[in-house]
């Protein structure tokens, strides 16, 4: 069904492929910049991804101002307005975020504190917020998940209120997005499978929450398709370069999806148990995903069903909601399987999330922004309801 | 002989819809057009402040959510780039509308454009399509926005009669005796309330 209204923004250039990091100096320079600052994490330099991104800099005009490795697992509001510091101070022109979601993440809220000039980024919280533009930052994803890579959205955990608090801007777009199936190689089976799973989460979300687009579509199937023919591949042999290569793909375009159409309450649900828990945001979502799905399944039975065929299913031709349950499954046999390749937990109990912060993890949410875009309203006692099941 | 003089051919039906292309090809017409939806919203927005009011003041639903706000939040609602704006401020256990205009909300929700608020404020869809459609720019902390988006949700459910429920509210509430008495109540304080705020 065509919306009544949508629109559809990704201005961000992909370079995709093998020794796409290569390309990184050159694209800086194009952008008119000389100065790097290349923000990262302990795993990611642990790894030696960041030899890869240093040679790359070898023979160029461009050079790196400053490494910044102390990105936490989860992006802090602290820790940006530090980087932010050292930025400045260092005399940098551009960011290089080298990294999952975090470290993406991080490196947009310190473009956002930099280029608007403030020292505080929960100044600036808010949808469509930020008026400056911002340097010019590329993004290299070592994780095939968040998609953070080409969208609009900082996600930044308040530390002080024990929250994640979402920044929304058409500025926060990377200038580039480089795709190199060397930056994913090492990411071990488990969390390969939970990014994967979180990729399918943001596709499916995408083509099932409120804000859907006919362009979007586009995009989402093309990642359920790629997450459905290559995750399983990619989780049991990690060196399998078209795999992985795959799986960054799936996840650029499930992020292209998600950026335009926004995701539901998944997300609100599994950014809740992040910030409640700390249970990693892929874990959380491939938990939620079958049980959100059936939370939804009354209202969009059409669209969950459209799904079938993308993860592998037959196209029911029947009763939608019978075609819906269909894809459910689906989602359910793929993390069976990725439980017993990878030992992905599929229930919030063998998460780790104890019992008794269910409500707590309802109340947080409730107050999350996804909430507003899924296709049926839920209160406290609803997200509690779903979060019981998943437990 | 091609379409479109086929058209130019064709009789005119409709002989209103010939005048109000006329009136629309008016000059004054655009300014004209524009004045008329903001004293609209202007007078929709007048009435909204002082009915959340009256909704807060009765509704057992709102004190449960204000009960987790801080004292002294304010949130605004209103259209770009000129307005009307109104702001509200959460004191004690009710909301109180402070006037027309913002006056320092930590929370606004600003549709784009008059075209983008008026389906929201005569009841033809909802805030969350508006949402859904990004018509609303939010400035300020999301998880607040949210509380503000419950509560509005349950000024809608009180103000709006039934009939119209199913497009303005995600998931229509099936009000309970005690609950419709209320909206009852709700309605019985709506004018004193306009009434007060506009002396």
């Amino acid at each position: 069904m065509m919306p009544n209204y949508y629109q559809h923004y990704c201005p961000v250039k992909i370079l995709s492929g093998s020794h796409a990091v290569s390309n990184i100096p050159y694209e800086l320079e194009t952008l008119g910049c000389s100065r790097a600052m290349v923000v990262t994490d302990k795993g990611v330099a642990g790894a030696g991804l960041l030899t890869i991104v240093r040679e790359a800099f070898s023979d160029a005009s461009c050079t790196i101002g400053c490494i910044f490795d102390k990105t936490p697992v989860d992006s802090s509001n602290h820790v940006v307005n530090e980087l932010a510091g050292l930025f400045i101070e260092n005399g940098c022109d551009c960011f290089v975020a080298v990294g999952g979601g975090s470290v993406i993440d991080t490196a947009k809220g310190a473009n956002i504190v930099v280029s608007e000039g403030t020292d505080d980024i929960l100044k600036l919280q808010g949808n469509e917020v930020i008026r400056k533009e911002l340097l010019p930052m590329i993004a290299v994803p070592t994780t095939s998940g968040t998609g953070s890579e080409v969208t609009k959205v900082a996600v930044i955990y308040n530390e002080d209120m024990k929250v994640k608090m979402s920044f929304v801007s058409d500025k926060l777009y990377s200038k580039v997005a480089v795709l190199d199936p060397r930056m994913t190689m090492t990411v071990p089976p488990r969390i390969t499978a939970a990014t994967g799973m979180d990729v399918l989460t943001h596709a499916i979300e995408a083509y099932t929450c409120l804000q859907k687009n006919p362009i979007d579509d586009i995009f989402a199937r093309a990642a359920i398709e790629l997450v459905r023919k290559y995750l399983i591949r990619a989780v049991e042999e990690g060196r399998d370069e078209e795999a992985r290569l795959a799986m960054a793909n799936a996840s650029l375009f499930a992020g292209i999806a998600f950026s335009n159409s926004m995701v539901g309450m998944v997300h609100s649900l599994a950014h809740a148990c992040g910030g409640v828990c700390h249970i990693p945001h892929g874990i959380a979502n491939a938990i939620l995903l079958p049980f959100v799905l059936e939370y939804n399944l009354d209202s969009i039975p059409q669209y969950i069903s459209e799904i079938a065929p993308m993860l592998g299913g037959s196209a029911f031709n029947g009763e939608p909601k019978q075609g819906a349950l269909n894809t459910i499954a689906l989602v359910r046999g793929m993390l069976d399987k990725l439980r017993v390749i990878s030992g992905l937990p599929i229930r919030l109990s063998e998460a780790g999330v104890p019992e008794d912060k269910l409500p707590d993890i309802a109340r947080a949410g409730i107050n999350d922004g996804s909430l507003v875009f899924n296709p049926v309203e839920a209160d406290y006692d609803d997200a509690l309801g779903v979060l019981k099941r998943a437990f | 002989m091609s379409p479109w003089a086929e058209r130019e051919k064709a009789p005119m039906i409709d002989p209103i819809r010939k005048t109000l292309l006329a009136i629309r090809s008016l000059p004054f017409y655009p300014a004209f057009q524009t004045r008329v939806k903001y004293l609209t919203i202007d007078a929709i927005l007048s009435f909204f402040g002082p009915a959340f009011e009256a909704v807060s003041s009765r509704v057992p639903e709102i004190k449960g959510e204000l009960a987790q706000w801080e004292d002294g939040r304010r949130f605004a609602v209103g259209v770009l780039p000129d307005g009307p704006f109104i702001t509200l401020e959460k004191r004690g256990d009710m909301v109180y509308y402070l006037g027309k205009g913002l006056h320092e909300p930590e929370i606004s929700m600003l549709f784009k454009n008059l075209d983008a608020a008026i389906p929201v404020f005569v009841g033809i869809h909802g805030s969350f399509k508006a949402f859904a459609e990004n018509r609303v720019l939010v400035k300020g902390n999301l998880a607040h926005t949210m509380e503000v988006n419950r509560i509005v949700n349950i000024v809608n459910a009180y103000l709006f009669p039934a009939l119209v429920h199913h497009r303005v509210l995600k998931r229509p509430p099936r009000f309970t005796l005690a609950q419709t008495f209320t909206k009852a109540r709700v309605y019985g304080g709506l004018i004193p309330a306009v009434i007060r705020h506009m002396i």
